[in-house]
């Protein structure tokens, strides 16, 4: 599961956070399916992902080119990516659209405006899986604003250590928003992770100049 | 995961790596808690990090990661930490990797992850058909993590009222009775980052299902993140708001909407064939 639909934070911020999601299902339509997601997984590359990566490899974050992320393409093919802007998202499910691999396509963002595209581009949208909340211990969790770095890591692993210590630093001024992006950016293993909208919080956190 | 003490500089360098403080300075040397270790892998993952070759910004910013191909590399110096494969493998611990590290597969379901694809290939799958939920209860997220002694206060609850566990889930597979939602002793004090309690009923049982969801959420010791699964209507609409309204429960802004795309497209499981 990518999280990406519990991302918290402010509409201003999430509204320019998109995650796109292509999947071969095992034992439906897997077979034969790694030329049509390479033709995905290169239109999508072309229009500018914020962040790109698989499991398997990393991330474009990480080191990992385009060219490795589709050489390490499994039995059962994915693309997971994010887009920083509504008009790459949208311009990147056209594409896949018009590609017609027969894959399953998700888009996780706000919703109002998926559905808008939807009918935009004659897309008829099959299922929804929509967010209901936090629940529990809640007065154990840290801030909203270490929530909205730490749930853009659909595995939980840009922990709150990290952000804590980060956001700290860039509040001190020893670490500018750019920077204390990279940091924090390349432990997202699966390539969703916003690093724009990451550097855009780090950005309120910096002292004014 | 565990450290050769040998090895370590006593840097502290990978202790803000572990998300759930794990890992500590005892005297000279970092040391390991294998109780909060969730094997997820992050204090030895290779980690440089570099910006892509034209992905990550527009032209237009004016960003430092994309300008200057920053690179910077945070690593155990001496190679000090090290994941103890032989020695966890078939033992209750080795499922803490299968549920904390993205990059493994459950042996049982050769799913990466720690759940099914729920709303990602629904429209091939027909997992949740029209006139069904699906209802996904990430124990331990964001945050927090969790043992299964929380899982099985969620899933003793849910299995009360009949729901029938999704098969294809790893966490089921750990269960001592999937009837009565217990797990099996030797799972339950182990601690991953996060379990996804998965299950499918009609729609008609959402209220009394999600109410004894809120009621079993004071119980807990840590928090989960819910999930409501739905195929859209033909016409469009989401058939679970209106109860949704009426139980007081408004979905966030943010949702992940399958498109349809997939091919052969399914809308029941009878079309399928199954039941």
């Amino acid at each position: 599961m990518t999280h990406s639909l519990h991302r918290r934070g402010t509409d201003e911020y999430l509204k320019n956070d998109f995650t796109l999601l292509v999947t071969a299902a095992s034992g439906i339509n897997h077979i034969g399916s790694r030329d049509g997601m390479i033709k995905v997984l290169e239109a999508v590359w072309e229009i500018g992902p914020t962040n790109i990566g698989s499991n398997e490899r990393g991330t474009i974050l990480s080191g990992v080119t385009v060219d490795q992320i589709r050489e390490g393409f499994t039995k059962v093919p994915r693309v997971r990516c994010n887009f920083a802007t509504k008009k790459k998202a949208f311009a990147a499910v056209k594409k896949i659209k018009e590609l017609d691999t027969g894959m399953s396509v998700t888009l996780s963002g706000p919703l109002e405006a998926t559905l808008e595209m939807c009918k935009e581009y004659g897309i008829k949208p099959h299922s929804i899986n929509l967010s209901l909340d936090v629940w529990g211990k809640k007065d154990k969790l840290p801030s909203e604003e270490v929530l909205e770095l730490v749930t853009m890591c659909g595995h939980g692993l840009v922990g709150r250590p990290l952000i804590e210590e980060t956001i700290e630093k860039v509040k001190q001024g020893k670490l500018s928003p750019q920077k204390a992006t990279v940091i924090i950016g390349h432990l997202c293993v699966c390539g969703i992770y916003n690093t724009e909208r990451a550097e855009k919080l780090f950005e309120k956190c910096a002292p004014k100049k | 995961m565990l450290i050769d003490k040998e090895k370590c500089s006593g840097c502290g360098r990978c202790l803000i790596y572990c998300p759930y403080y794990a890992i500590s300075m005892v005297g000279e040397v970092a040391d390991i808690d294998q109780v909060l270790c969730v094997e997820c892998g992050n204090c030895i993952r290779q980690r440089f990090a570099k910006c892509g070759e034209k992905a990550i910004y527009d032209e237009s910013s004016a960003s430092a990661v994309v300008k200057k191909h920053y690179k910077k590399v945070h690593r155990c110096p001496n190679n000090a930490i090290y994941e103890p494969l032989e020695e966890i493998a078939d033992t209750p611990r080795e499922i803490r990797r299968f549920f904390s590290n993205p990059a493994t597969s459950h042996k049982l379901t050769g799913v990466p992850g720690r759940g099914t694809e729920e709303v990602k290939t629904n429209d091939v799958t027909a997992r949740i058909s029209r006139g069904e939920i699906g209802i996904a209860v990430e124990m331990g997220r964001p945050c927090l993590g969790t043992n299964f002694v929380e899982v099985e206060k969620v899933t003793i609850a849910l299995a009360k009222l009949g729901v029938e566990y999704e098969h294809d889930n790893p966490l089921t597979h750990l269960m001592e009775d999937p009837i009565k939602g217990t797990f099996k002793e030797e799972y339950k004090q182990e601690r991953v980052i996060s379990a996804i309690v998965e299950c499918r009923t009609k729609i008609e049982n959402m209220e009394i299902i999600l109410k004894t969801i809120k009621e079993v959420a004071n119980d807990l010791d840590t928090v989960f993140s819910l999930d409501l699964i739905c195929c859209f209507d033909e016409d469009g609409t989401i058939p679970v708001l209106s109860g949704l309204e009426k139980i007081g429960m408004t979905p966030r802004a943010n949702a992940k909407v399958n498109l349809g795309m997939g091919r052969p497209l399914v809308i029941t499981r009878e079309s399928l064939g199954e039941d």
